[in-house]
C-alpha cells in the first residue's frame, strides 16, 4: 500500500561501466566512447556517395577522367561485372549477373553490387517478362567506352605542343613537388615561420582551406595554430594527404565560382596523366586556369611561369585516388636502379628496434616535430634523432587522438629502405618488429577497457523483496545491467527499460 | 570473434590485392600460316583489335598493371610492347585515355613493321609458340627482380593461337611449362581453332585457364569473361570448367604423340620404337632379354 510509489525509477539516460557507479548524464556517449572528433579520411567512392546525389552523378559522368576513376576505385568482382556488360546493349537480367560470382563469395559480390547501385552506375530496369535487370547508366557506359575504345573529343589538355626548349627530367618534378608541399606542412607546424624564410610563405587560399578543414585553427592568442586533427593529417602519407587537402579544397570550390565538376574532371586528368610529360593549358577557362594555379602553389603542377601556356603534372597528382601508395610501383620498368635507390633512401629515414628505440636519419624539423608527438626524444645529432617509445609517450599521443594504427602506419610508411630487407620483413607484411607493433595496439587496447551501454537507473526501494523481485526479473529477460542490493540499486538496458517497466506497475498493483 | 577475424583477413586480402603489381604477357601467335588467317587475312585484323581491347581493359582495371605483348611467327619472335627504351610519344587524338593509344599505336607500328620485313613462307610451317612463352618467362623474371621489396608481383601469360599441334617442340614446350610452375606464373591459353593438346597440358600443369573459341566474331568477349579476372580472383567467379586433358606424350624419335611407348630409365625421353642407345643421353641398353626364343638359348648352352 504505501509502498506502491516506493519503486522510482529515474528516468535519465545514464552510463554504467561494470565497474559503474556513475548515474550523471554525459551529453553524448558516441562522443565519449570515439574520443575527440577524430580527423575523417574519406576515400573517393564514399565521397561520391555522401556528397552527391544521383543527378549530379549523372552529370560527372559526363567526364570521361572522372569515369575512370570511379571505375578503377570499385571493388574487383564490380569492375569485371562492369566490363562483362560493358559492351551489351539490352539490360541484363539480375539472376544472370549473380549466376557469375561463386557460391561462396555471395557476400563479397553482395557489397559490389549495392556498391554499383549506390554509385549510380547500374539501375534496375525490368525487362518483358517481368524479371528486373541491371542497366549500366548509359552516361557512363559511352565514357568508359570512349576511353577503352577511342572516339569522342581529346581531353581538354592534350593540344599539341611544340617541343620544349628545357625540358623538365622526372627527378627535377619530385624534388619541385616535394618541395613545394612540404611548404604547406612546414607552415601547419609553424616551422617554417621560425626560419623565416620568405620562400616557405603560403597563400591567403592554401591558409583558408586549412582553416576550412580544421587542420589549423585561428586564436586570439598565438593567431593560427594546428588543431588536434593537424597532427592526425601530418601523420597520414604524403598520398592520404594530398587527397584529404583536395577533397577538402573541393568542399569550398563552389563558393569560389568554379564549377566542381569540371574540377574533378581536371584533377583526375592529372591523375591519370604521364610523369615527366608536359601539356597545354591553352583553352582552359578563366576559373581553370586560377585552378591550375592553386594546383601549381601545391606541387601538384610544375609551371615556369604563371603565364606560361605548359604545365608538367608531378607525382603528388599522379594516382590519387588508390590506397595505397603506387608510385613506388609505377616506375618500375622505366626507371634504372641507380634513380630507383636514390628515391628509397629519399623516402625511408626511421629505424626501429625491437628494444623499442626509434633512430631517425633525419634532419628535418617537420619529421622531428612529427617524431615527437609519440616517441620521447633522448638524443639530437646533426643527421640523427634517437627517441623510445615509452608507454607514456604512446599514451600522451592515443589521448591526442592519433590512433596505434597511424602510429604503425606512420613508422611503416617511412621505415628505412634496410628495414625492409631483414628476413623477418620479407616474410611477414610489416616491416617493424612484431613486439612493437604488438605493445603500441595493447596500450591503445588499454585505454578500451570500458563499455559504454545505455540504461536506465532504478533506485530508492522500499524493501528488498521489491529489489529481488524486479532485479531477478530483469535478469530473466536478460537486460540487467549492473546492480547493487546493499544501496538497492540496479541498471537495466534502455531496450528493455519498458518491459522491466510494466513488469513493475503489475507486480506493485498485486501487491496493493 | 570469429566475425571480425574474418573481416579483418578479406579487407587484408583486398588491400594486398590492391597494392600487387599484375602483370599480363600476351603471346600473339601472328604466323600466316594459320588456317584461319589463310582463309581469311582479314582475321588477323580482328583478332589484333580484340587483343588490344583487352590488354587495355587489363591496363584499365588498376593503375599498377603491367602489359607486355610477344608476337610469334614462323621464323621469330618480337616484342610489340613494351619498346626497349623511352617510349614513343603519342599525344591524344580522341576521347580515349593517352596510355591506352599509345599501346594501340604501338602494337600496330610493331606488327606492321614485321610483318613487311618477315621472310616469304614457301610452304606452311610452325609457330615458334614455345619459344616466345620463354622470352615471356625470362621478361616476367627480369621485371620480378627489379621490383623494389616489400611490392608483390603476379604475373600470367595468355597465348592467343590459332595454329596447330606444335609437337615437335614438345622438349622445349614442357621445359617452359614446368618452369612457370616453379615460378607460380599462370599460363592460359586462348585457342582460335585447335584443340592444342600441349597447351592445355602447359594450361593444366600451371592451372591456368584453357578456352576453344568458337566464334571468332565473340572474341573480345570471350577474352573479358575468361581470362580478365587475375588467377587470384578466379575461385570467386564462374568460370568455364576445365576440359579433359589429353596427357600423351610425344615421342622423341618421329614427335608423335604416343599412348604407348619405350622410356629411357637414365633420362626419361619417350621412344615410339626400340633404340639400344638413347638419342637424348647416349646411354646404351642391354639387348631385352625377352626377345631372343627359348630354343637356341637352350643349345647354345648345351654347347
Amino acid at each position: 500500500m504505501a509502498d506502491t510509489k516506493s519503486g522510482r525509477y529515474a528516468n535519465s539516460n545514464a552510463t554504467s561501466g561494470p565497474s559503474g557507479s556513475s548515474s550523471s548524464t554525459p551529453p553524448n556517449i558516441s562522443q565519449l566512447v570515439q574520443g575527440p572528433a577524430n580527423l575523417e579520411c574519406k576515400d573517393f567512392q564514399e565521397y561520391l556517395r555522401t556528397r552527391q546525389t544521383p543527378e549530379t552523378l549523372e552529370k560527372l559522368y559526363n567526364y570521361p577522367p572522372i569515369c575512370l576513376a570511379v571505375y578503377r576505385d570499385l571493388p574487383e568482382i564490380a569492375r569485371q561485372f562492369i566490363i562483362r556488360i560493358l559492351f551489351v546493349d539490352q539490360p541484363v537480367p539480375q539472376a544472370v549477373v549473380s549466376s557469375w560470382g561463386a557460391q561462396r563469395c555471395a557476400k563479397e559480390q553482395q557489397e559490389a553490387t549495392s556498391c554499383l547501385t549506390s554509385l549510380n552506375v547500374w539501375r534496375v530496369t525490368a525487362i518483358p517478362g517481368g524479371l528486373a535487370a541491371w542497366e549500366l547508366s548509359p552516361t557512363f557506359k559511352k565514357s568508359v567506352r570512349q576511353i577503352l575504345l577511342g572516339g569522342g573529343k581529346p581531353w581538354p589538355m592534350t593540344n599539341t605542343l611544340e617541343k620544349d626548349s628545357k625540358p623538365r627530367d622526372i627527378a627535377f618534378l619530385d624534388s619541385y613537388a616535394m618541395s613545394r608541399w612540404r611548404c604547406v606542412l612546414h607552415y601547419m607546424v609553424g616551422t617554417g615561420n621560425r626560419n623565416g624564410t620568405d620562400a616557405e610563405a603560403i597563400s591567403p587560399d592554401a591558409v583558408r582551406i586549412l582553416l576550412h578543414a580544421n587542420l589549423m585553427k585561428r586564436d586570439e592568442r598565438d593567431g593560427i595554430t594546428i588543431t588536434r586533427q593537424g597532427f592526425q593529417f601530418l601523420l597520414l602519407d604524403t598520398r592520404a594527404q594530398v587527397w584529404h587537402f583536395m577533397m577538402q579544397y573541393l568542399d569550398t570550390c563552389e563558393e569560389r565560382g568554379i564549377s566542381l565538376p569540371e574540377c574533378l574532371s581536371m584533377l583526375f586528368q592529372l591523375s591519370f596523366s604521364t610523369l615527366g610529360r608536359d601539356y597545354s593549358s591553352e583553352g582552359m577557362s578563366h576559373q581553370m586556369l586560377a585552378f591550375l594555379q592553386h594546383l601549381r602553389e601545391f606541387g601538384l603542377v610544375f609551371q615556369r611561369k604563371r603565364k606560361e601556356g605548359r604545365f608538367y603534372p608531378t607525382r603528388l597528382a599522379l594516382n590519387v585516388t588508390s590506397k595505397e601508395s603506387a608510385d613506388a610501383t609505377t616506375a618500375i620498368v622505366t626507371m634504372s636502379a641507380s634513380e630507383e635507390e636514390e628515391r628509397m633512401q629519399d623516402r625511408g629515414y626511421i629505424v626501429v628496434e625491437t628494444n623499442y628505440r626509434v633512430y631517425a636519419y633525419t634532419d628535418s624539423p617537420l619529421q622531428v616535430a612529427v617524431l615527437g608527438l609519440f616517441t620521447e626524444l633522448l638524443y639530437r645529432f646533426p643527421n640523427l634523432v634517437v627517441g623510445v617509445l615509452t608507454r607514456d609517450s604512446v599514451r600522451q599521443a592515443l589521448r591526442g587522438g592519433i590512433t596505434a594504427e597511424q602510429i604503425i602506419s606512420y613508422l611503416e610508411q617511412y621505415a628505412h629502405p634496410n628495414m625492409k630487407l631483414v628476413e623477418s620483413a620479407i616474410n611477414s607484411k610489416s616491416c617493424l618488429p612484431p613486439t612493437v607493433v604488438d605493445q603500441i595496439k595493447l596500450w591503445e587496447m588499454e585505454r578500451n577497457r570500458f563499455t559504454y551501454t545505455e540504461g536506465v537507473v532504478y533506485n530508492q526501494f522500499l524493501s528488498t523483496t521489491d529489489f529481488v523481485t524486479l532485479r531477478d526479473y530483469a535478469q530473466s529477460i536478460q537486460v540487467l545491467v549492473w546492480q547493487n542490493e546493499k544501496t538497492r540499486t540496479m541498471v537495466v538496458q534502455k531496450n528493455g527499460h519498458d518491459d522491466v517497466k510494466r513488469y513493475w506497475k503489475k507486480y506493485s498493483k498485486s501487491a496493493g | 570473434m570469429d566475425a571480425a577475424a574474418d573481416v579483418s583477413t578479406s579487407t587484408k586480402e583486398a588491400k594486398e590485392s590492391e597494392s600487387s603489381i599484375d602483370l599480363l604477357v600476351i603471346v600473339l601467335d601472328t604466323n600466316p600460316s594459320q588456317r584461319i588467317v589463310r582463309q581469311n587475312p582479314q582475321n588477323l585484323t580482328q583478332i589484333l583489335e580484340a587483343m588490344i581491347a583487352f590488354g587495355n581493359a587489363h591496363l584499365m582495371q588498376k593503375a599498377q598493371n603491367k602489359l607486355a605483348v610477344i608476337s610469334c611467327s614462323h621464323h621469330a619472335s618480337n616484342f610489340l610492347y613494351p619498346l626497349p627504351g623511352r617510349q614513343v610519344e603519342v599525344r591524344q587524338i580522341d576521347g580515349q585515355y593517352e596510355v591506352f593509344s599509345q599501346v594501340e599505336k604501338t602494337i600496330k607500328q610493331q606488327l606492321g613493321n614485321i610483318l613487311m620485313n618477315a621472310p616469304r613462307l614457301s610452304a606452311p610451317c610452325e609457330s615458334l609458340l614455345a619459344g616466345s612463352i620463354g622470352r615471356a618467362l625470362c621478361y616476367i623474371s627480369r621485371l620480378q627482380r627489379n621490383t623494389p621489396p616489400g611490392i608483390k608481383m603476379h604475373s600470367r601469360v595468355l597465348v592467343l593461337t590459332g595454329s596447330n599441334e606444335c609437337s615437335s617442340q614438345y622438349m622445349t614446350f614442357m621445359n617452359v611449362f614446368f618452369t612457370a610452375q616453379k615460378l607460380g606464373i599462370v599460363i592460359d591459353t586462348c585457342s582460335l581453332e585447335n584443340p592444342v593438346s600441349l597447351l592445355q597440358q602447359g594450361c593444366d600443369i600451371t592451372s591456368g585457364q584453357f578456352l576453344k573459341v568458337t566464334q571468332l566474331d565473340g572474341l573480345l568477349q570471350y577474352l573479358l569473361w575468361v581470362f580478365l579476372p587475375s588467377p587470384q580472383m578466379r575461385h570467386k567467379l564462374v568460370l568455364p570448367p576445365p576440359p579433359k586433358v589429353d596427357y600423351r606424350a610425344s615421342c622423341f624419335c618421329h614427335r608423335e604423340l604416343i599412348d604407348i611407348g619405350y622410356v629411357c630409365s637414365v633420362c626419361l625421353s619417350v621412344f615410339c620404337k626400340y633404340s639400344p642407345i638413347c638419342t637424348t643421353c647416349h646411354t646404351v641398353f642391354k639387348a631385352p632379354a625377352a626377345l631372343p626364343p627359348k630354343g637356341k638359348k637352350k643349345k647354345k648352352t648345351e654347347k
